[in-house]
């Protein structure tokens, strides 16, 4: 005996969350964890005076440091990572010698060598706290500053100080770059964050408005009663604009509604669609799209519709319908590429421009001999990637078969929205649903709508409701907020990249 | 599972990553410009400001301010850098001594300029340590916390330049929730003996 094959019920994602919820959770709890790790570390002193004891008394040391002219630091010998700063017109070095060192010393004594022989030009000073009984500094020759601390403790902390005037370090080009770039005030960079992007969008308006009149469409003087091509109204929405849209997805499920593909039944409280025949010849795209609405049970009911966008974050079968929309209009000739390939090309120049953004922004918060304030022209940069990434998708890319084509279908356009009524013949309805896919794609449905409001209207058999003596407004009142809902949350599925 | 639905199961985790990443990346971006620019929550960690602030309380910083050209002015609760050690140590305390004046520290009195500083913040008896005197130069400040006795401040490690300063403390947020007010020092500063 043939297995009787039971209808598959609505899994719910991950250990019965949606994938849509669990990812909105997900991004809330680790945003959560990690402000409150931040918010933790982010600990400022109320610093109060500590009577450190003299636990262990270690040998008196003597730090040696010495500056090179170049501004290179060197402790014993050895270079160190500390850095002059520039301070207006000075070159400061503010060197913490001892940190809480867990010993205490009767005497520490730091020797600075400085260049040029210039100690008597530099201003010096000891910073010393928790627990010092003295802390001092003299110039002992030309070239030798001297500190000293005495009664140190263990839980001391001892910083020298040197303000050099400009003319006695000679700094390398580069660190004096990166010095005058840290000495920048705050609205220079503000005022680079917003240039950057504002000129990224000034030039991609430009070159668009230059690509749009280079492949500029001729907009038809005269209208066109009929569709120039019987092709699928998701065609005819991407060569208008260029991307698969929860336009061309509605306009696909009404077109299959019309050839009796499908039925969409309007229920007081949401809405059902029904199987109807079984078409052979179906397109790709559009076999993919009713196994999308469809299960294995002959009706889609709202619930199991809306479970199944919640269910998912993205859906493959929807880009799959994407790229199949783009590729048969890629393959009728109306584009020089494929305008699918081409977005991803800009979405990855524009991704890889973000994540060197990414890393120059957290780079220059968290470096600390980066200026934090240079986090702002890596906005800057991010912005500016962001922009060539989305702007790119309106790059005009019609072949000249493709422009000719929408040029017809602009004729087409004018006759929908022409605003005199349609004259009143026996096939006048069935002509409305003919042409309505077209106009929800080409964006005039309601002007469509608006042509036929003063004949008595009569309901396509493909739309089953309840109630009774619908004119054609509660119709549209009926069909477009469904076929919307799925066209949106059916867009909206697409796998990265497939946007 | 055959390898075309490994794949795509591969694929589709690396989309939920990309969902997930894309709302957390631009969320952190935004949290980071706020926290680096404007304001700022932290932890107040020691007693030195007591009895106006205390260890552990949760307060907010304003650090718009001191990017204006206004200096800080005197009563400020204030973030500052500690000057031996810019990047390390950061410290909570109030602005008691402004740019240009004189301040002296004499039988447990502060005087600016010769007159004697009365803070209503605080009580009248407190131990101010030994007698002693600065000048302030310009962009020179003098900060101490309001634990008096107790506070690791501008008479242990000298002035301290604006550049220093991070950022304004305005509020106090858990466990209490209240606004820092800066004083009115106008009327009470009163001629000294």
């Amino acid at each position: 005996m043939a297995k009787k094959s039971q209808p598959k019920s609505v899994k719910k994602g991950f250990f019965g969350f949606y994938f849509r919820k669990l990812s909105f959770f997900a991004v809330l709890m680790l945003i959560l964890v990690i402000a409150w790790a931040y918010i933790t570390s982010n600990q400022f002193g109320a610093d109060a005076l500590s009577s450190a004891e003299l636990i262990a008394l270690g040998e008196n040391p003597k730090v040696q440091v010495s500056i090179s002219e170049d501004g290179d630091i060197a402790v014993g010998g050895e270079r160190s990572s500390d850095k002059l700063v520039s301070v207006e017109n000075d070159d400061e070095l503010r060197m913490v010698i001892l940190d809480r060192p867990g010993t205490s010393y009767n005497l520490v004594s730091i020797e600075l060598s400085v260049p040029n022989s210039s100690a008597r030009r530099v201003e010096h000073e000891i910073l010393a706290i928790h627990g010092v009984d003295e802390a001092s500094s003299h110039v002992r020759d030309s070239s030798t500053i001297v500190y000293e601390a005495l009664g140190v403790s263990s839980q001391s902390s001892i910083t020298i100080v040197a303000k050099f005037p400009s003319g006695i370090i000679s700094h390398p080009i580069y660190k004096k770059l990166l010095n005058d770039l840290a000495s920048l005030e705050f609205s220079y960079w503000l005022a680079l964050a917003i240039f950057l992007p504002a000129v990224t969008t000034i030039y991609m308006l430009i070159f668009l408005a230059f690509q749009r009149r280079l492949h500029k469409v001729d907009i038809p003087e005269k209208e066109s009663s009929s569709p120039p091509m019987a092709i699928p109204p998701a065609i005819v929405g991407v060569l208008f604009r260029q991307k698969v849209g929860a336009r061309e997805i509605a306009a696909t499920l009404i077109d299959l509604a019309r050839r009796k593909n499908v039925v969409i039944l309007d229920r007081e409280r949401g809405f059902a669609f029904g199987k109807g025949k079984f078409d052979k010849r179906l397109l790709g795209y559009e076999k993919t799209l009713l196994s999308k609405v469809f299960q294995e049970k002959m009706t889609a009911e709202r619930l199991e519709v809306e479970k199944r966008i919640a269910n998912h974050l993205y859906s493959k079968k929807m880009s799959v319908v994407s790229a199949g929309i783009h590729a048969i209009a890629t393959r009728m000739g109306y584009f020089r590429q494929n305008p699918f390939r081409l977005h991803i090309r800009y979405r990855l120049i524009g991704l890889s421009a973000f994540l060197i953004g990414l890393l120059g922004f957290f780079a220059s918060l968290m470096i600390d001999s980066l200026p934090e304030v240079s986090a702002l022209f890596w906005l800057g940069m991010m912005a500016s990637a962001l922009i060539i990434a989305f702007t790119a998708g309106n790059i005009p890319l019609r072949s000249e078969i493709g422009k000719e084509a929408l040029s017809n279908w602009l004729a087409f356009k004018k006759y929908l929205s022409n605003p005199e009524p349609i004259p009143f013949s026996n096939k006048i309805f069935e002509t409305f649903g003919e042409h309505l896919p077209y106009a929800i794609v080409l964006g005039c449905e309601s002007a469509w709508v608006n042509r036929f409001k003063e004949h008595n209207f009569v309901m396509p058999t493909w739309f089953i409701t309840e109630k009774e003596g619908l004119g054609i407004d509660d119709f549209c009142l009926s069909l477009f907020p469904i076929i919307s809902y799925v066209g949106r949350s059916f867009a909206a599925l697409r796998e990265p990249g497939f946007e | 599972m055959n390898e075309r639905g490994l794949i795509a199961k591969i694929l589709y985790g690396g989309g939920m990553f990309f969902d997930i990443g894309k709302w957390l990346i631009l969320i952190v971006i935004v949290l980071a410009i706020i926290n680096s620019f404007w304001i700022s929550i932290f932890i107040v960690d020691g007693i030195s400001m007591e009895p106006n602030l205390h260890d552990n309380e949760l307060a907010l910083m304003n650090k718009t301010h001191y990017r204006k050209e206004e200096p800080p002015v005197r009563g400020e609760v204030v973030v500052l850098s500690y000057p031996g050690d810019p990047k390390g140590k950061r410290y909570v305390k109030r602005v008691i001594g402004l740019p240009g004046e004189t301040l002296t520290i004499k039988n447990n009195k502060i005087y600016i300029n010769n007159e004697v500083l009365k803070e209503p913040y605080l009580s009248n008896e407190l131990e101010l340590g030994k007698n002693e005197s600065w000048m302030l130069g310009v962009s020179q400040f003098f900060v101490m916390g309001d634990n008096r006795q107790f506070s690791n401040d501008s008479r242990v490690f000298g002035v301290v330049e604006q550049r220093f300063f991070i950022g304004e403390v305005t509020n106090v947020l858990v466990p209490r929730f209240i606004a820092i007010e800066i004083p009115n020092y106008v009327n009470i500063l009163v001629s000294g003996s």
